[in-house]
């Protein structure tokens, strides 16, 4: 361990807390009342245990006593600690997103919206400004200010503001300082050059904290505790087992309708079905296609999904034999079934693509379909390409995205089913895989291979760049045309001007082919009848949008 | 040899045996595919990125260094910080013994209850429908994996009946117990509630391995020379059995129970899995789905330990009480 790791949890600090921690719960085991321990039981939170003593009806078991609104989240894990700057995880976001916010946000359809800005506006291609809301509080009481704008936007993209060299930086490219404006209540966000996407990045990152509650706290304490603008207020933590909101009254906006809150985490996926099922929690996460079935048929409880943000391919090595042949490629597209593979493998939670980018973000290419499945075009395109015969092998994650190694290996099965080519399905560790995917040289890469790509900020260049661009963090891809529509796009502060050149690189990208192009990933939840929700296209899941039926 | 020699020697045995799991968890991280980094940074983290993430974990020193600074903070009771969150390891490993400990008891706890009785049954009343009943249900505990018994009893307990919670574990013993001191028993019924199937899930293994051990212990007890003697002194029956007979079959069922103990501790990994319990189990499977190094290993020297201290106590308790023993 170096000093810098240690230094976020000084040995003094720990055992400080761990003798405040066991003090506490030896006063409270011993002086328990049924108040108290209410707050411990899932009756008393909406939780809604069925267990013998519960009289009320079935289904309505978060409206307990005082006619409370109590609703509960279970995700597959639990978060990587409360400090919304440093972490890269979505299973966090969503534990910190009720509580903290924002400048500028997207509506559940990705459209970039208010925040604590009211206003943005970009006042130069390298700069844009903020201009805030007023009587935004933080849940201590404090009003926000510019400075706690500026101070964690810098928190983010500057290793030397707030002690913390933040793994998010590159979440805000290009964005290089933020500073308030003088006599004004507004922030400057500055970019190092011509920064089109700054709007759109900061609409989906760059949460704001207060500086002052900052500065005053260790790092231990920023992970175990929270202060946000949020329409919820952290109530009560436990580690890797729960956290626990109430709504914050002087939100900014009309407060919640829901009341209390508790996110929670059960790693199989059939425990939180089972969960959901008996009435116990309110919404789970990435339900599997095979347990769908058993929520629809449950009176109490519904499927709902939605188009996620995660494309799936498998991307060809262009440097290698028979993948530096473009007929090949094409080949490859060709070859599969790709419907059959969305409705019989994915059972219709995914959309078929054609181009890297997807349906809704900006530089998606409406003129562009998926390769049709045809077989003697196929077979042909493989004679022409002078590479009848080969064998090749697909290296796929197994259980990382929805149905991976199904997918594979139906993938797999339309190739053989071409009368010159053999392919075989290489099962790999996830972080084994990726691992050889981001050494940042192309000669460590598995010659074919499938993975998955999420882009929160809605806008292709997130994608077409670190995937498909010369040197790109996990391009197996190299083209020179490509490569100057990409930098043509990110010099020009022209929306529409770019948008076209962002279309023309996904129409290139689809006639190239170095991807055989897949599927659009659904996220896919449980929930029940007792609350009103929609799923959000970005995966994450906002109480705020929770009401009651 | 005297029995405190005795009692050094294997307590000196069993810090080898804990030192020896300590070198093979700690190599495990460096045979064992996928690079943590990956699972740290983002997938599109500039080398940079990740050359600042190894240096910070320390993950760039040489073996060597890296081990020996390992066992030095194991003395110190540093397990080192997790990867994923930078929380101190031991902390929350330590955080999770109570849930692990309250589930192996329990199950223990179901599986005495139920397999002794039945065991003694079994053996008084041999050839006769109970006892085929007994080694039926032993024979199908020993062969029924534990988690497909465990979506069962979920699925049938839970969800179709509604009798009980289907997971998660919302108060421990202590407080539990804290409560009911102080006079509200809400907690202790609660906790019942949900440690119930996720005990019966772990122990019906155990159950029916400690039914067949009884029964056969039983058996032999009741044709040796003392009961015959016992029962021509005119002794009523229910003595001849259940106080001499029973009380010499228990001693070795006793040592297996205890022995049995460390293997629940390990064992509770897919029980916990199931039931969504905050143990040991569930933190070693999450830690492995994100390569949380320090954590795993923690995990597996603190259940490691704990099998070697049990063994440990169980082997000194049987030579204390049995004179037969002989120190060597």
């Amino acid at each position: 361990m170096t000093e810098d790791r240690q230094s976020r949890v000084s040995r003094r600090r720990y055992l400080q807390l761990a003798g405040g921690a066991a003090a506490t719960a030896a006063v409270a085991g011993c002086s328990g009342n049924s108040d108290e321990l209410d707050t411990e039981t899932p009756t008393g939170d909406g939780g809604g245990n069925q267990s013998g003593d519960d009289t009320g009806s079935g289904g309505d078991q978060g409206n307990q006593g005082d006619g409370e609104f109590a609703v509960t989240i279970t995700q597959g894990q639990m978060d990587a600690g409360l400090d919304p700057h440093d972490h890269r995880e979505t299973n966090t976001d969503i534990i910190l997103m009720q509580i903290y916010e924002g400048t500028l946000n997207r509506n559940p359809d990705g459209q970039v919206t208010e925040g604590l800005a009211e206003n943005y506006d970009q006042a130069e291609p390298n700069r844009v400004r903020l201009t805030l809301r007023e009587g935004v509080t933080f849940h201590s009481g404090d009003e926000l200010t510019p400075e706690d704008v500026a101070f964690s936007i810098n928190r983010i993209v500057n290793e030397d503001v707030g002690d913390l060299a933040s793994p998010q930086s590159d979440q805000l490219a290009g964005i290089t300082e933020a500073r308030p404006v003088d006599g004004e209540r507004a922030v400057d966000v500055i970019s190092d050059g011509v920064n089109p996407m700054a709007i759109g990045l900061l609409a989906s990152y760059g949460d704001i904290m207060q500086k002052s509650w900052v500065e005053s706290r260790g790092s231990n304490e920023i992970n175990s505790d929270a202060n946000g603008t949020g329409p919820f207020q952290l109530s009560n933590y436990v580690q890797d087992e729960r956290i626990e909101y109430t709504k914050y009254e002087e939100y900014w906006r009309e407060p919640a309708e829901v009341d209390t809150l508790t996110i929670n985490a059960a790693a199989e996926s059939s425990t939180r079905v089972n969960q959901l099922v008996s009435g116990e929690t309110d919404i789970v996460e990435n339900v599997p296609p095979q347990e769908v079935s058993r929520i629809n048929s449950n009176d109490n409880t519904s499927v709902e999904a939605v188009p996620s943000t995660r494309v799936i391919y498998n991307g060809m090595r262009y440097d290698v034999e028979p993948f530096s042949s473009l007929q090949f490629r094409q080949a490859m597209n060709y070859a599969i079934d790709l419907e059959t593979i969305v409705s019989e493998v994915l059972a219709d939670f995914s959309d078929p693509t054609g181009q890297p980018t997807l349906e809704g973000f900006v530089g998606y290419n409406p003129d562009i379909d998926p390769y049709p499945y045809d077989v003697e075009q196929a077979e042909q395109l493989v004679e022409e390409s002078g590479f009848a015969g080969a064998t090749i092998e697909l290296h796929t994650p197994v259980g990382r995205y929805l149905k991976d190694l199904e997918i594979a290996q139906a993938v797999v099965g339309y190739i053989n089913e071409l009368s010159n080519v053999d392919a075989s399905v290489n099962q790999r560790d996830f972080g084994e895989l990726a691992g050889q995917l981001t050494t940042g040289n192309i000669e460590d890469m598995p010659h074919w291979y499938l993975i998955g790509w999420g882009n929160m900020a809605f806008d292709a260049s997130q994608t077409l760049i670190p995937l498909l661009s010369t040197g790109g963090a996990l391009s197996s891809w190299s083209n020179e045309e490509f490569d100057n529509l990409m930098n043509e796009a990110g010099g020009t502060a022209d929306a529409e001007q770019r948008e076209q050149l962002l279309q023309e690189a996904n129409q290139l990208a689809h006639d190239e082919a170095p991807w055989i192009f897949l599927n659009r990933q659904y996220s896919v939840y449980g929930a029940s009848s007792r609350i009103d929700w929609q799923p959000r296209r970005d995966e994450s899941i906002k109480a705020y949008e929770i009401s009651q039926p | 040899m005297s029995f405190a020699r005795f009692i050094i020697k294997r307590s000196l045995q069993g810090i080898f045996v804990v030192w020896g799991v300590v070198t093979v968890v700690f190599l495990l991280r460096f045979s064992t595919p996928g690079d943590p980094i990956t699972f740290i940074a983002p997938l599109d983290a500039s080398p940079a990125l990740r050359q600042r993430i190894a240096e910070e974990l320390g993950l760039n020193q040489p073996l060597y260094v890296q081990y020996l600074d390992y066992l030095a903070g194991l003395l110190t009771g540093d397990m080192g910080y997790s990867y994923i969150s930078g929380t101190e390891a031991a902390t929350r490993i330590f955080a999770r013994v109570p849930a692990t400990v309250e589930l192996a008891v329990a199950a223990t706890v179901v599986a005495i209850l139920i397999s002794i009785p039945l065991g003694v049954i079994s053996a008084t009343r041999r050839h006769e429908p109970a006892d085929y009943a007994a080694t039926t249900f032993s024979l199908a505990g020993i062969s029924t994996p534990n988690f497909w018994l465990g979506i069962m009893l979920v699925l049938v307990f839970a969800v179709q009946l509604n009798f009980l919670p289907t997971s998660r574990r919302p108060i421990g013993f202590t407080p539990a117990m804290g409560y009911l001191v102080a006079g509200n028993p809400a907690g202790i019924i609660l906790w019942l509630q949900h440690i119930t199937l996720p005990a019966i899930t772990l122990g019906t293994y155990f159950t029916a391995l400690v039914t067949r051990l009884t029964r056969s212990g039983m058996l032999d007890e009741l044709g040796k020379g003392y009961v015959d003697a016992a029962r021509s002194k005119g002794l009523p029956e229910t003595l001849v059995r259940y106080k001499h007979a029973l009380r010499n079959t228990l001693i070795p069922v006793i040592t297996v129970l205890g022995l049995q103990l460390g293997t629940l501790i390990g064992g509770a990994v897919i029980t916990e899995a199931v039931f969504a319990w905050p143990g040991l189990g569930t933190l070693v499977i999450n830690s492995i789905n994100t390569r949380d190094w320090p954590l795993i290993q923690g995990c597996l020297i603190v259940i490691g330990s704990s099998f070697v201290f049990v063994n440990t106590v169980v082997d000194a308790l049987y030579a204390y009480v049995n004179p037969q023993v002989v120190y060597d």
